[in-house]
């Protein structure tokens, strides 16, 4: 059964958001390297929560369970206009560095970590879903 | 919590978990490196895309300028994301 969590939509929320995540990584016996990699994934998705869908100031739902050797994340903003964060160019890695731009590395990192993300908007809702691997060497 | 300190030989050595929020709190120190320098990560637990973002802005003002950051005692975990954001091939890394 997934635990469902809502924190205010603020960067100031990371600690607390962090916090819960700790609990369910020590509940769940996670390794410290797969830790680090959701946390990171939780952060990008949140952080560009709070900082596109600025249309209302709705907690953010945050749903984390474990499905055997998965990990189910989900994070719910709700009453914002759409915002799909899968349009954005991709970052380019191979850039010399007086060509790289800020921007779009968070979602690279992202995509990189995790086995499967979907964004869905629907009634005004935007739903990010992740599903995480916990039996994959990398990060 | 993050935390950054400078040693006497002029390196930066960086603890904790440097999030969105600790990037906030410390952009101005980043902005305060005038010169090359060391950034040691041996106490650094955890790094995300604004962390990255602050120490690509540092490195790149400094390599304007002639310099950089060299980045020493990255855990593996931390050097895979670098890997990853294809930094490896923008840092000195050590």
């Amino acid at each position: 059964m997934p635990s469902e969590r809502s924190f205010p939509k603020a960067i100031a929320s990371l600690d607390e958001v962090f916090s819960h995540l700790e609990s369910f990584y020590s509940a769940e016996s996670i390794d410290p390297r797969t830790a680090m990699a959701m946390s990171l994934v939780v952060e990008e998705i949140f952080t560009n929560l709070v900082k596109y869908n600025t249309a209302s100031k709705n907690p953010i739902v945050l749903r984390i369970g474990r499905d055997g050797d998965h990990v189910h994340l989900e994070l719910v903003d709700r009453d914002v206009d759409r915002f799909d964060p899968s349009t954005l160019p991709e970052v380019n890695i191979d850039a010399p560095v007086a060509q790289r731009r800020p921007g779009g590395l968070g979602l690279h990192l992202v995509r990189a970590i995790v086995d499967h993300i979907s964004f869905e908007y629907e009634d005004r809702v935007m739903r990010v879903a992740v599903i995480k691997n916990l039996e994959r060497g990398d990060v | 919590m993050f935390e950054m300190t400078r040693s006497e030989d002029g390196t930066i050595r960086l603890k904790g978990r440097f999030d969105a929020a600790q990037v906030e709190a410390h952009r101005a120190d980043f902005e305060g490196i005038a010169t090359s320098c060391v950034l040691d990560f041996a106490e650094l637990d955890y790094i995300s895309s604004a962390g990255l973002g602050l120490l690509f802005a540092t490195h790149k003002r400094l390599v304007d300028a002639g310099g950089g950051l060299k980045l020493v005692n990255l855990k593996p975990y931390i050097r895979e994301l670098f890997d990853i954001a294809g930094f490896d091939r923008v840092f000195a890394i050590d």
